[in-house]
């Protein structure tokens, strides 16, 4: 059995600050594993100990995402090796260019049984790669997932829905989204990243990866931040407990808080 | 010796701040196995420093230092400044001499950590960001190696560079824990400035920069002082006062450290400024006395670890120090896996290169500064004095003028400065300064 763990090596958006005009300037952010995907290759860990399954990482992106120090930080949570396309053209990649190339690197790994992703990334949130990803493989795409148990073409898979749990039975290749606390990521101890350092690390060329070209462009033209919520300031100053209680309870109606 | 299990590395550093960083790429330079622990995320994410870097100790190391690394600023304007509530006087040292060949640079450590670190990943060196060392091992009196978590590994010789407050090198009962008096706070913030703003108000071209050193009320009278150093679109701008004044003023750093951004002699500095890091550390202020025992069977203590820091009053300095001990360091213990002896004996070459380098004899030189600068008059009423005594010279009141000596001895009179405390500051301030 073959899993894959698609994960992302990305910018931290706590570093980064948003200009007035709603650009984002993200030059002081430094690089790390993206928040959410060491609790996928956690889950995934624990199915491959349980199968003997093999375990690969795999990560596209700008530049960067291929360095050693990126590659050894993902290959100390356990992977077995890591495969990435590295390349300046990604880095403003939208969603479905993502999840495109990576289409092909698990069709380039060949034989791959499972797709673990992470709840979502934490530069862009939206949730959206592990999806299409299976839907550039024609394979189911499951995401909140907690649970994930039984082996390749019987696969039990637990997830969240809204306002309730379920159990899946899957009985072929899937894309699975983990949820945000699906498991407890381990800290890679010493031994860990000693054994890192001696991981197999394959680098792809995209251009040889004959990713199909996007049918249409997709360009950011306008942004704009939140608008400020304007602070009413309003004080209740009385020295009657009950009076002040009161005089809450009105304030708060008339603003339709309750 | 003898070194029953073959270990995993010839040494492993704890910590890849400065000292740890330089003493790893040497050791790795020489061809030797090292494996570098940092308990941060990334080098350098949290290791703070004012910033001002003496460089040619750095330039033996890297020869290319000045034009690979990321420096900031040449420094070739000290700018000294006594400042009082609604006064200030200040001595203004320019110097070209300053800039060729370069002896100051600024550097933001955020920057320049990864770069060393990178630059002992070149050398063959394994780093290991992440990962915070728990204790040494020991067998006997011997460091064999270094625990974290349920992890273990070995190594002939173990440099502990883990800063200030050094658990490891307390650890093994090489240091006590230091005293208050011997430790100072430090509080820093980068503020973001376009280079054109700053160049505009230190008045410099090109890559020229400018320290600023501040006593008096910028710290509100605790013992210490600020310091506001230009980098090449930012400011690092802090202070630092020691821990004993501070506790018994009943003072908060933090207050200190607002009061002085706020202040009408520091805030025209900043204006429009917007604020990127800010960070607290500690600062070891004990100078020669604070130089324990660095050396044991397995086992040396470089940089800050080994309390190699001085506050000259107008500086602290601590960057070059562990510079200069990494150099020590590592060719004494290179020079004992040669002899594959590293007990204490052999690793002592480690103190002697250290004490007839640079940094044992600045320290020396030094010894006398942390006493000296325990005197508030430091702090409060020269900064008032000098300020009086130009009031006098300056303020047109239609009285005679009279002679500046007699105007700085009218001063005198009113400050609660005694001669006799000046004559005594003067002669403790030339022998310890
Ligand atoms: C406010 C302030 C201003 C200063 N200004 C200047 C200045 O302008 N010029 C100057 O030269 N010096 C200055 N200094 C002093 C200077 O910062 C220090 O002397 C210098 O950082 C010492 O370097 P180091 O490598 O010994 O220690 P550090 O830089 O403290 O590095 C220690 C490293 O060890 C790591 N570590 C600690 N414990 C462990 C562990 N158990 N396991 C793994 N890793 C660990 C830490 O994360 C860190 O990376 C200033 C200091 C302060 C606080």
């Amino acid at each position: 059995m073959k899993i894959v763990v698609a994960y992302k090596w990305t910018r931290d958006p706590e570093e980064a600050s948003a200009r007035p005009d709603g650009t984002v300037d993200w030059s002081r952010a430094k690089p790390g594993l993206s928040t959410y995907d060491p609790v996928a290759i956690e889950v995934a860990r624990q199915l491959a100990a349980e199968t003997g399954a093999e375990l690969i990482g795999v990560t596209v992106g700008d530049k960067g995402v291929g360095t050693p120090l990126a590659c050894k930080a993902a290959l100390g949570r356990g992977l077995d090796r890591v495969v990435t396309v590295e390349d300046g053209s990604l880095a403003d990649a939208g969603r479905s260019e993502l999840a495109a190339v990576l289409a092909e690197v698990i069709k380039h790994i060949g034989d791959v049984d499972l797709v673990v992703t992470g709840d979502s990334s934490m530069d862009v949130a939206a949730k959206m790669v592990p999806t299409v990803l299976a839907g550039e493989l024609g394979w189911p795409a499951v995401a909140e997932v907690t649970s994930v148990t039984g082996k390749a073409g019987e696969l039990r898979v637990g997830r969240e829905i809204p306002g309730g749990a379920q159990v899946l039975e899957i009985s072929g290749p899937a894309v699975l989204a983990t949820s945000a606390d699906a498991a407890a990521p381990r800290v890679p101890g010493m031994k860990d990243l000693l054994a890192a350092g001696k991981k197999p690390v394959e680098h792809l060329d995209l251009a040889a990866l004959k990713v199909s070209p996007q049918n249409a462009v997709m360009t950011v033209t306008g942004r704009s931040l939140p608008e400020r919520k304007v602070r009413k300031g309003q004080l209740i100053d009385t020295a009657d407990p009950a009076q002040a209680a009161d005089e809450l309870l009105t304030a708060l109606r008339q603003a339709g808080a309750l | 010796m003898t070194e029953p299990v073959e270990p995993d590395f010839d040494v492993i550093v704890i910590g890849a701040g400065i000292a740890g960083c330089v003493t790893a790429y040497q050791l790795a330079q020489q061809g030797r196995s090292v494996l570098l622990v940092e308990r941060g995320e990334e080098p350098g994410s949290k290791n703070l420093s004012g910033g001002v870097l003496y460089s040619r100790g750095m330039e033996q190391v890297f020869p290319d230092f000045l034009t690979e690394a990321p420096v900031e600023r040449r420094i070739t304007r000290n700018y000294i400044n006594f400042i009082n509530g609604d006064s200030s006087v200040a001595v203004d040292y320019r110097d070209a001499r300053l800039a060729e060949p370069v002896n100051a640079v600024t550097v933001l450590r955020a920057k320049l950590d990864p770069w060393l670190a990178a630059k002992c990943e070149e050398a063959g060196a394994l780093i290991m960001p992440g990962v915070r060392v728990d204790r040494v091992l020991t067998e006997g009196t011997r460091v064999v190696g270094v625990q974290a978590g349920d992890d273990e590994l070995r190594a002939h010789v173990v440099v502990a560079a883990d800063g200030v407050n050094s658990f490891i090198a307390q650890d093994v009962g090489l240091r006590k824990k230091p005293p208050q008096h011997h430790l100072a706070v430090g509080v820093k913030a980068v503020v973001s400035l376009p280079r054109k703003t700053i160049e505009d108000r230190f008045t410099l071209t090109g890559d020229e920069g400018a320290a600023v050193a501040a006593v008096g009320d910028c710290t509100e009278g605790v013992g210490g002082g600020g310091f506001l150093y230009t980098n090449i679109d930012s400011l690092s701008i802090g202070i630092v006062v020691r821990l004993d004044d501070l506790t018994a003023k009943k003072k908060v750093v933090t207050d200190i450290f607002d009061h002085f951004l706020e202040h009408r002699f520091i805030a025209p500095y900043l204006e429009g400024g917007e604020m990127l890091e800010y960070g607290c550390h500690l600062v070891a202020e004990g100078g020669l006395d604070m130089v324990g025992d660095i050396v044991m069977d397995g086992m040396v203590v470089v940089g800050d670890a080994a309390g190699l820091t001085l506050n000259t009053g107008l500086t602290v300095r601590g960057m070059d120090l562990a510079v200069g001990s990494a150099v020590a360091a590592a060719e004494a213990v290179g020079a004992a896996l040669d002899q594959k002896n590293t007990s204490r004996a052999t690793l002592a070459a480690y103190r002697e290169k250290l004490f007839a380098s640079y940094v044992g004899k600045d320290m020396e030189t030094y010894a006398k500064a942390p006493h000296f600068l325990e005197t508030d008059r430091m702090y409060k009423e020269y900064g008032e004095l000098l300020a009086d005594v130009l009031y006098g010279a300056f303020n047109h009141d239609l009285k005679p003028r009279e002679h500046l000596v007699k105007v700085a001895r009218g001063s005198l009179a009113h400050s609660p400065l005694k001669i006799m405390q000046l004559v005594k500051d003067g002669i403790a301030g030339a022998r310890a300064l």
